[in-house]
């Protein structure tokens, strides 16, 4: 079946992009398109087959020795930043009435 | 002398060494290369120009020392844009990240300056490397040096067009589903994808995770495979995990004899719908020089390359719209101004800050990773990718090379292919590569009969087995005649030495 707009309107929300109104009759369409790309994978029977989530397949974690090194300074690490206060990133209220939480 | 074009990286390297000039006037030759021709190729975003002289100058300091130095010395360089350079902007051509400083340097950025490099600069790319035609930079199209109305490619757009005008000598571009393979091909350069893990990622702005590859590009193999021993020098790197010791020379086995060794072609794909005639001709010529120089063409199959597309359509998305995640405009990045709430601001700096395609991608993995969709496609993909790796098993099995078209057609008119899904089909020959981890190269063999334009040969090779891939496309190289080619247009232009 077919993604709706407030199917794809969803998917927006959850994905933290804000669209237009344009953006989403162009996205609804794109997302049903490419869906229809995908089609393939569902002509096989996979039951037997182990999935690959990574070409590297015996990975194990690289833990470095346990030592002190420096780190990005606090001014380099707020460098980039859009806004800051002192030592911190500064973003709009989260607890109070405009917050989601 | 004549225009710093002609010569390879070997060359400029060894003429420093030599003393018949400095390091100082071939930075100075390049950037005088790059205000020439770069108006109109436009694969800069942007230019280094006191980081260039002062490498230049570090390395004729060192000369004049009388000190051994480094094999890519005073040799011109640039980077993909994204990949972090300290002093400079790591924009990945995006709004998103139009102001962001390099908090420090890439690994595979850092190997090239240890081998002595000068950086020229930070090339285009299609933003966050969605893309294949650099079309999709938030700050301008790169043109075809061939053609200046058709794409250079992508997504290393840039990268290939730099290399392929002979505004610098070797470019690093990175390869997550043939972003470095299909430019070169368009272009008429050398690319080459290494295996998953030979080049460390570590600095370089995440895409596809389990597919991302950085690797180089030159007009020359040698040239590759010298940036690959730079590249590898040193082996893992300890800031990425998935980094392998992949450290060798891979000029020692580059002028070996491939005679008796084999090459597969697969027949399904030199018939594929879309394959313009002249790139299956170019393919079939290609096919026969490596015969002539001794190689047996056995045929092999790749059953389940047909679903490579889907597989990768699912994976690679899925990935980006993980790794994408981290832009919510409060650490770095665009930061929409006057919002009253953190999800208002985050949804609007995202909705601003990316372009179309990368919003595009990012819905297509937000979706594909809800519930009940993540059993139906993402698990089916990662099983599909588990047959694809056999089948390259089975086939490596019979032939030490895979010879196949980097891209179905020359390069195209910008703006000739509006529809994205339509777009992601000119993907076919190089993605099934990256699923797989194995290694690549594009290979300029002819000009296209009919269209004039460069054509690329892709071979592709086991995983670390890219020194023996390496020999391959040296032979294929000796038996054309594009080597060391500059786009006609561009040659000579500026860059005396």
């Amino acid at each position: 079946m077919p993604l709706t707009r407030e199917d794809v309107a969803g998917i927006a929300e959850y994905a933290r992009i804000g669209l237009t109104d344009d953006e989403l009759t162009e996205m609804t369409s794109y997302l049903n398109d490419a869906v229809d790309l995908l089609d393939p994978l569902l002509a096989y029977d996979l039951e037997d087959v182990e999935p690959t989530f990574h070409p590297i397949g015996d990975l194990v974690n690289v833990v470095r020795d346990d030592v002190v090194v420096a780190g990005l300074s606090l001014e380099e690490a707020l460098a980039n930043a859009g806004s800051k206060r002192g030592r911190a990133f500064r973003v709009p209220a989260i607890l109070s009435d405009g917050g989601a939480a | 002398m004549g225009c710093f074009d002609a010569l390879s990286a070997r060359q400029i390297a060894a003429g420093i060494v030599a003393g018949d000039f400095s390091a100082t006037e071939v930075a100075r030759a390049s950037l005088d290369a790059i205000a020439a021709r770069d108006g109109q190729v436009q694969a800069f975003l942007q230019l280094s120009e006191d980081r260039a002289l002062a490498a230049a100058a570090k390395t004729d300091a060192a000369r004049a020392a009388g000190e051994v130095l480094p094999p890519l010395a005073g040799v011109p360089v640039a980077f993909k844009d994204n990949m972090n350079l300290m002093g400079t902007r790591t924009t990945c051509a995006s709004r998103m990240l139009e102001t962001y400083e390099s908090a420090y340097t890439a690994t595979c950025v850092q190997r090239m300056l240890d081998a002595g490099v000068t950086p020229m600069g930070k090339l285009n790319m299609d933003e966050f490397a969605f893309g294949s035609t650099t079309d999709s930079s938030a700050f301008h199209p790169t043109n075809n040096p061939w053609d200046t109305t058709r794409v250079p490619g992508g997504s290393s757009g840039g990268s290939a067009a730099a290399v392929a005008s002979g505004e610098i000598t070797i470019a690093l571009g990175s390869d997550t589903g043939g972003s470095i393979r299909q430019p070169a091909s368009l272009c008429g350069v050398v690319g080459m994808k290494p295996t998953y893990g030979m080049v460390s990622r570590f600095g370089v702005v995440a895409f596809g995770s389990s597919l991302d590859q950085v690797g180089p590009f030159g007009r020359h193999v040698e040239d590759v495979a010298l940036a690959l021993n730079a590249l590898t020098a040193g082996g893992h790197d300890r800031f990425d995990s998935t980094s392998q010791d992949g450290e060798q020379d891979f000029l020692a086995h580059l002028n070996d004899s491939i005679e008796g060794r084999s090459v597969g072609v697969i027949p399904a794909l030199f018939e594929a719908k879309g394959l313009a005639p002249e790139v299956r001709t170019a393919l079939q010529r290609a096919a026969d020089k490596l015969a002539d120089a001794g190689a047996n063409i056995i045929e092999v199959d790749l059953p389940n390359m047909a679903s490579a597309i889907a597989a990768y359509y699912v994976i690679a998305p899925c990935e980006a719209f993980s790794n994408l995640a981290r832009y919510d405009g409060v650490r770095y990045g665009y930061q929409e101004p006057g919002c009253s709430t953190l999800a208002e601001q985050s949804s609007l700096s995202r909705a601003h800050g990316f372009g179309a395609e990368a919003k595009r991608r990012q819905m297509l993995g937000a979706y594909l990773l809800s519930s009940g969709i993540y059993e139906k496609y993402y698990l089916a993909a990662q099983k599909v990718r588990t047959l694809i790796t056999a089948d390259y098993r089975r086939a490596f099995k019979q032939v030490d090379a895979i010879l196949m078209p980097a891209s179905p057609t020359p390069a195209w008119k910008h703006g000739a292919i509006s529809d994205p899904a339509e777009l992601y089909l000119a993907d076919i020959y190089t993605i099934s590569n990256n699923i797989a981890g194995n290694c690549g190269i594009s290979v300029p063999v002819c000009l296209g009969a009919e269209s004039g334009l460069p054509i690329g040969a892709q071979l592709q090779g086991p995983v670390f087995a890219d020194a023996q891939l390496l020999t391959f496309a040296r032979a294929l190289e000796r038996s054309c005649s594009m080597e060391g080619v500059v786009a006609p247009g561009f040659s000579g232009r500026g860059g005396e030495l």
